[in-house]
């Protein structure tokens, strides 16, 4: 239980990871520095993703929604009402909260199934994106640019580079903390019951509406904040890329690759796959058109087919045993 | 008045080809439980196909099918037994996933092979047009519609009155007791999936005529397919044409009645709203 | 007919039987009892080809069987009815006969075999046309053992074939099991039920963890306190 949790967050290991992680910048070079802001910010989506789609089964194809509402809701206050970006981040995240529970609650008063519930939180999802795009409070299909990066924090700033990167640092160690957390918490346990049987869950008694609107109330939330930094990291907020269903398919592609349900897989998964397609275009995209994704996605079929229970269980259980135990894959 | 009808046309004529894409999507569905999300870049696969032949050979998009329909089917075929049969055990979201690997390889090749930019394949019925009272029906979807049903048509009598469709309908029914039964489950599996791809080498060739493409547009078919098949209640056949029916009505009634945004949202919507109040798709308690 | 030696099976590499012999002869019913969980499904799908021998050896009339798949050992003749029937669900009885007889072997003679099953269980001809799925239980296994028929058995593995029946209906299937046999059919009955298949077969075998524990004339397998200690788990 907590104590578990406790545990996990004494491990030196832990530290010595974050500890590497956080004085990284100093010795990688802007183009390195650039992909591993990205990964950081891949690796915060997929783990809050993952504690209603990974630990609670859930599989939803909504979350283009949330880190929608969080980059480009956040910027448009910003740009529109002059709304200072911290607010706003809260404003979005306290309205994908809501929206959250509203599919959440969905999902619960009409019993949708795994399949359904995936392509209702498409549509809304695919809504979403036309509605954006649709919408010149937001920016409409041109998008909106943010006022140049001046390192003023109070503005929600952080001076692009080393900044940035700790911020994004932040929010993916705030979302791989609060899986563990759920892991070792009620909530964790209410979560894996629905995951491997809704009917026996009730059964002992796991108040599934409950489970099911904190879950993704607290996944919706921590979606829309990272959305918010990454809109910053960007500075141009494009609908077509952060409210498009694509950065859905590419949140759970992470997400699974590395391992659903457990604390780290989620993270494993982006720290990989980001850079590799980050790299990859690097590399080959001013070759060919096409040829860096079509490398992509044919290493992707690849690990797939190698290690098809997720990469988690590739690269040995000693760092993550813990976790992995206590979440064991579906078969 | 004339405007709805040519609205309700416009919709059945497109949605039959859609319910036709989704059969293919229904067959490998409830045969493996496989949900392929590189279904529509198959279909794109196929269009390009077509548009690589009429480079080539002029060809008509008609014609070409003696070439890509058997090329799609062993393709389909090869793709289910060596990638995705090798790992269908695991759980659903990996499946989905590696399907989503599929969908980058084979968008990437077409951008690699013909560029970003829109094409159109040309063929001889393209400017060709049909008048029944005030409705006006552009030919190369006529011909889709009268395809797509003959071809449904042909799909069903295969599946409810030959020994191959009805050990498709055992393996979907009952994996296990078809095993028993002598029926070699996963061969029938790598049909189905084959028969799907080769179904979208047909559907490619009825959308292809005049239609201006791009490498990316798979993954708005593939939307689409979800769409009808769910509200076809997955496997059932009638529901699923029907599914593709109404999703056409409602792009078309949507471009026709409503704003531009709206218009397109009217699909998703009608969408969710029968998801929620008839969970089990259009037909459910038909059957 | 059927000769097993060694044989040890399992799932996910958990061995579930461990060194099962046993040997059917041509003519014969043989009875497999045991409780829940004994292994006796193990076995028979293991005998069909649908769970992989560790180790071991399956053969049929002499000739080594051990490694064929699923399909080639339905076409030799080795038919398994499942328990819980198995019908297919949404299709007709006709259709379910019908896949029946779908392997290679069995499919030229499928008219004339339809005719014999339906004379055997009158109430499917009765029901031919209807969804097996709105069939009675005692309607689906007779089904299921039509279908069974149908694929040209030679032996003729029914697993927990009184499952969910009324005695009155379990009475009437077993007296056709007895009468296919008396017709030259070889029989595996696995059962649950102790009385009733010491009644119909001729020899038994009792499975415990895995393993056979007694074998034997029927009466001396009734006799055998282990037969009973197997049974209550003793």
């Amino acid at each position: 239980m907590r104590a578990e949790f406790f545990a996990t967050l004494r491990s030196p290991l832990l530290w010595l990871v974050f500890a590497v992680a956080a004085l990284g910048p100093f010795e990688m070079s802007s183009y390195y520095l650039h992909v591993a802001t990205l990964a950081l910010i891949y690796v915060a989506l997929c783990s809050a993703w993952n504690i209603v789609g990974g630990i609670g089964g859930q599989i939803s194809l909504g979350h283009s929604l949330f880190v929608g509402a969080g980059s480009l809701l956040a910027s448009a206050l910003l740009l529109k009402l002059g709304i200072n970006m911290w607010a706003g981040m809260l404003i979005a995240a306290v309205l994908s909260a809501a929206l959250g529970a509203v599919i959440a609650w969905i999902d619960f008063r009409f019993r949708l199934g795994h399949l359904s519930f995936a392509l209702i939180t498409l549509a809304f999802a695919e809504m979403a994106e036309i509605v954006a795009i649709g919408w010149d409070f937001v920016g409409g299909a041109s998008g909106l640019l943010l006022p140049r990066d001046t390192g003023d924090f109070l503005a929600f700033q952080f001076g692009g580079g080393n900044g940035s990167y700790w911020a994004a640092l932040t929010v993916a160690a705030l979302c791989v903390l609060a899986n563990l957390a759920i892991l070792n918490a009620p909530l964790g346990y209410s979560l894996r019951c629905i995951r491997d049987n809704e009917d026996a869950a009730q059964a002992i008694g796991v108040g599934l509406l409950r489970t099911k609107m904190l879950a993704m109330v607290i996944s919706a939330m921590l979606t829309s904040i990272v959305g918010t930094v990454y809109a910053r990291y960007l500075a141009f907020v494009d609908p077509y890329q952060l409210v498009s269903p694509l950065i859905t398919i590419e949140i759970v592609l992470f997400a699974t690759v590395g391992g659903l349900g457990s604390a780290f897989g989620p993270a494993l998964g982006a720290i990989v796959l980001l850079p590799l397609g980050e790299i990859l275009r690097g590399k080959l995209g001013g070759v060919l058109p096409g040829l860096h994704a079509f490398v992509y996605g044919l290493i992707v079929i690849a690990t797939i087919m190698l290690s098809p229970r997720g990469l988690l269980p590739l690269f040995g259980s000693w760092f993550d045993r813990k976790a992995v135990r206590r979440s064991p894959e579906r078969a | 008045m004339d405007e709805l009808l040519q609205a309700l046309v416009e919709g059945i004529l497109i949605g039959s080809t859609y319910g036709l894409i989704a059969l293919g999507m229904g067959l490998v569905y409830g045969v493996s439980g496989i949900v392929n999300f590189s279904h529509g870049d198959f279909i794109l696969l196929g269009m390009y196909m077509c548009l690589g032949l009429y480079s080539a050979l002029t060809l008509d998009p008609y014609v070409s099918l003696i070439i890509t329909l058997p090329a799609m089917t062993v393709v389909g075929a090869l793709v289910y037994r060596f990638v995705i049969r090798p790992i269908a055990s695991h759980h659903l979201l990996m499946v989905v996933q590696l399907t989503l690997g599929i969908t980058l390889v084979i968008q990437s090749a077409l951008l690699m092979v013909f560029g970003g930019q829109g094409q159109r394949t040309p063929s001889i019925v393209e400017a060709k047009l049909f008048v029944v009272g005030d409705v006006v029906m552009r030919g190369p979807q006529v011909i889709a519609c009268l395809i797509s049903f003959a071809l449904a048509g042909a799909l069903f009598v295969i599946l409810r009155s030959t020994d191959v469709g009805r050990s498709i309908r055992a393996v979907h029914q009952n994996a296990r007791a078809a095993a028993l039964m002598g029926i070699d489950v996963g061969r029938v599996q790598t049909l189905a999936f084959a028969i799907g791809i080769g179904i979208l080498a047909v559907a490619a060739a009825l959308l292809a005529p005049g239609a201006s493409i791009q490498p990316s547009d798979g993954l708005r078919y593939t939307v689409i397919t979800l769409l009808v098949i769910v509200l076809g209640g997955m496997t059932n056949f009638v529901g699923i044409m029907l599914g593709g029916l109404v999703i056409g009505c409602s792009e078309a009634l949507g471009t026709v009645y409503l704003s531009e945004t709206l218009g397109s949202l009217l699909p998703y919507a009608i969408f969710v709203l029968i998801m929620l109040f008839r969970p089990r798709g259009l037909t459910w308690g038909a059957s | 007919m059927l000769e097993v030696r060694d044989l040890t099976a399992g799932y996910g590499g958990v061995p579930v039987l461990r060194g099962v012999s046993l040997h059917i002869a041509k003519g014969e019913i043989v009875g497999l009892l045991g409780a829940n969980n004994a292994g006796k499904t193990t076995l028979i799908n293991a005998l069909s080809g649908i769970v992989a021998p560790m180790s071991g050896r399956i053969s049929l009339e002499g000739e080594d069987v051990t490694r064929l798949s699923a399909k080639a050992r339905v076409r030799l003749g080795i038919i398994q009815v499942p328990e819980g029937r198995l019908v297919f669900p949404e299709m007709s009885v006709r259709e379910n006969l019908l896949l029946g007889g779908i392997n290679a072997a069995a499919r030229g003679r499928r008219t004339t075999e339809m005719e014999r099953v339906l004379d055997l269980f009158p109430r499917l001809r009765e029901r031919f046309s209807q969804l097996a799925g709105t069939l009675s239980g005692g309607e689906q296994q007779m089904l299921a053992i039509g279908r069974g028929l149908m694929a040209g058995a030679k032996l003729l593995m029914l697993d927990e074939p009184s499952l969910g029946l009324s005695p009155r209906l379990v009475q009437h299937i077993f007296e056709i099991i007895e009468r296919l046999n008396a017709a030259g059919l070889t029989i595996l009955l696995v059962e649950q039920n102790l009385q009733l298949t010491l009644r119909y077969a001729g020899r038994c075998y009792v499975l415990e963890r895995g393993q056979i524990v007694v074998e034997g004339a029927a009466d001396a397998v009734r006799s055998d306190p282990r037969t009973r200690s197997a049974y209550l788990g003793l």
